[in-house]
Parts: C-alpha cells; structure tokens; sequence
C-alpha cells in the first residue's frame, strides 16, 4: 500500500469569490473537534455509526456495476468506507479530511490509497480527475455543499444526516431551556431536509440524482451518554451561532424531559438518525436524455391492450 | 496521568450525573411529565411553568450527591 501524506493549507481568503457561499460552521472548530476525537485512546468505541453508513454506502457502490479506476473519499474520517470495498470495484483511493490524526489512525483496506489532508471545501483536485467520489457523515458540517461538490467528476455517492436526527435531543433541550430560562438557543446544527438535497445536488450540476432516507435509531441509557458519544464521534456542534454555555439545572431537565417523553420501557432513551443516501452522476453523452415532444410512436390507450397482449402471450 | 484541573474536575463530576439522576427518577418523571402535558395542552411553555416540580427534582438530586455515589 503505498501511503504519502500531502498538508495542503488553502487560504480562506481565497473564498471570496464563490457565489453565495453561506458561513454557518466554524470549520476550524469542527477540526479541532476531529483532531481530539481521533486521538482519544477509545476512539473505535464511538466508530458504531459511522461504521454502519459506511457499510451501506459501499453497498451501493457495488450496486453499481462498474469498475472505477479512480476513486475519491471526502471526509473519510477513520476510513470507514475503505474496508469494505475491493480492488475489482475501486483500483486507487484517494482519501481526504480535515483532520491529521483520523489519517493517522485509519482502518486497513487492500486498494492502494493516498491520503491528502484537506479540507473538503476547498479540494485541490483538478475537475474531471475522478470517476467516483464517495462521502460519509462528513457534508453535514460543510457551509457551501454545492461549492464543495462541484469539484470532481464522475459518479458521486454519499451519506449525509439530515431532517429529524436528533430531533428528540433538539426538543428536550428546547423545552427545558424554555421551561428554565424563559428563551432557547439552537444547540443542534441545522440539517438539510430531504426536498433540499436534491436542489442542492442540481446546483452542483449533477444528473440523474436518487436520494433515499434510512432510520437508524441507537438506545442509550440517557440523554448524557447521547451527548459524549456524540463528542466522541467528533460530532459536536461547530456552527458560528452555538450558545456555548448549557447551565447545570437546563441539563437537568432536559435529561427529565428526554426520559419522560421518548424514553423506553425497559429505561433507555432513543436517539434517531436520519441518514440520506445520494446518488448522482454528472452528465455524459452516453445518458439517456428526454425525447422531444411529438416523437411518440404509441399511446397510453395501448396500456388497455397490454393485459390481453400478455393472455396471449401465456396461451401460446 | 495530567494534573488535575478545573476542566477534569468538571468532567469527573458530569460522569456521576447519570446515576445520581437514576437514584431520583421519581421526580424526574413528574417533571417531564408537567413539561409534557404543556406540549398537549393549549398553553405555551412560560418560564418556571413546573418550577415546583423541578425545585423536587433538584433537592432529590443535591441531596444524592451530597450522599455520595458508592
């Protein structure tokens, strides 16, 4: 395997220039945040999630049939996706994120990789480099998805958490805070809905999009263990509009109102993840396109004559 | 081991909460419950609306911690 390790620091500066790029996450934050993640001791304990989407975005990588010479993985964290992909399907990996140490302490797969240290909106890759560009659990903390996702070619497959996840850690602490201090601050990040991701991918500029939704829900014993292992995952919320302080007796509550609201019977409380799956590829000649109108050469009154068509079929 | 300092002082202390709030799960019902009801009911949540109940809730748990956890 043949590993190089490349810094490539771009400057913020420089970003000036893309249109409407929103500012909601404090990317340095989020990279301290994957840096002392990565270098706890007991990191693998807190790998279950990301381990799990991993799996199923290689699942739908093998769904499609082909052989990609090159392939990218943005935000690969620890590698989770690596492992379970073979040389038949993936002939190189490149793999990139923002933090140094998850690099450092990625999983083992048998394709030759290159890791880059990157930050996943300002790739330094030339356009049309890769036939395939994978992302797990790592866009939800970009600020310009489409910037970041214009980039690189080919085929894009990735997972991202969205809508309700963690919607019943956003309410107890919502309600708690409300019950307690008379206002609440946004503790969660914000999630793209499901109806956006696929706007966001056509400005991207890609075709043919398919997104499909999946629930994983995880038990924990409490709303505390929620939180640390969402630390622990590097998951933390780094949005520029965080309220920094949560006061004892708010943790209190929410911790009551988790329990008494979504909690279990046999005591454990759930914690929902909502995780969207996107498919897209980038438009090639070799795609089917719309026919022009007027071009049809039969009509929907046929479909009445499909069923005697088939009696016919089976009788001879 | 590193020295010990405020941050890992008030991280051992946040470990024990869990099971100092296990030992008052009477009064943490009552209070999600109080909070619970004004999610159905035609109110809306005002501040200290089930300051009663938590005011139970968080003697119960002082005094937990004051026990000490074994």
């Amino acid at each position: 395997m043949n590993i190089s390790v490349r810094s490539l620091r771009s400057l913020r500066g420089l970003s000036s220039g893309r249109r409407g790029a929103m500012n909601v996450f404090d990317r340095s934050t989020k990279r301290k945040q994957k840096e002392w993640a990565s270098s706890l001791l007991d990191s693998d304990k807190y790998d279950y999630l990301r381990d799990e989407v991993g799996s199923r975005v290689a699942d739908r990588v093998y769904d499609v049939s082909r052989t990609f010479p090159l392939a990218l993985d943005v935000g690969c964290g620890k590698s989770h996706m690596a492992e379970h992909l073979s040389k038949d399907i993936v002939e190189r990996l490149f793999l990139t994120d923002i933090s140094d140490s998850s690099l450092r302490n990625r999983r083992k797969c048998e394709i030759p990789s290159h890791c880059v240290l990157a930050d996943e909106e300002f790739l330094p890759f030339k356009e049309n480099t890769f036939d395939l560009v994978l992302s797990s659990m790592s866009l939800h903390w970009i600020n310009d998805l489409p910037g970041a996702l214009r980039q690189p070619d080919g085929v894009f497959i990735g997972a991202v958490v969205g809508g309700e996840t963690l919607y019943e850690l956003r309410c107890s602490l919502q309600l708690a805070e409300l019950e307690r201090e008379g206002g609440f601050a946004p503790h969660i990040s914000p999630y793209t809905a499901v109806t956006d991701l696929g706007n966001l991918l056509g400005q991207a500029g890609f075709n043919m999009l398919t997104v499909d939704i999946d629930e994983v829900q995880v038990n924990y014993p409490g709303m505390l263990e929620v939180m640390s292992d969402l630390q622990g995952m590097g998951e933390s919320n780094c949005a520029w509009n965080r309220k920094s302080l949560l006061h004892r007796d708010t943790i209190l509550a929410a911790a009551a109102i988790y329990k008494e609201m979504y909690g279990n019977e046999d005591g454990s409380v759930p914690a929902t993840f909502q995780i969207l799956y996107m498919i897209g590829w980038k438009p090639h000649e070799s795609q089917a396109k719309p026919v022009k109108r007027g071009s049809a050469n039969v009509s929907f009154a046929d479909l009445s004559k499909m069923s005697k068509l088939q009696k016919t079929n089976e009788k001879s | 081991m590193s020295s010990s300092n405020v941050w890992s002082r008030s991280r051992a202390r946040m470990r024990l909460f869990p099971e100092l709030l296990a030992q008052c799960s009477g009064e943490a019902a009552a209070y999600g419950k109080c909070v619970a009801s004004t999610t159905t009911g035609k109110q809306e949540l005002t501040k200290n609306m089930c300051v009663k109940e938590f005011e139970a809730l968080k003697s119960c748990f002082q005094s937990a911690a004051k026990k000490g956890v074994k």
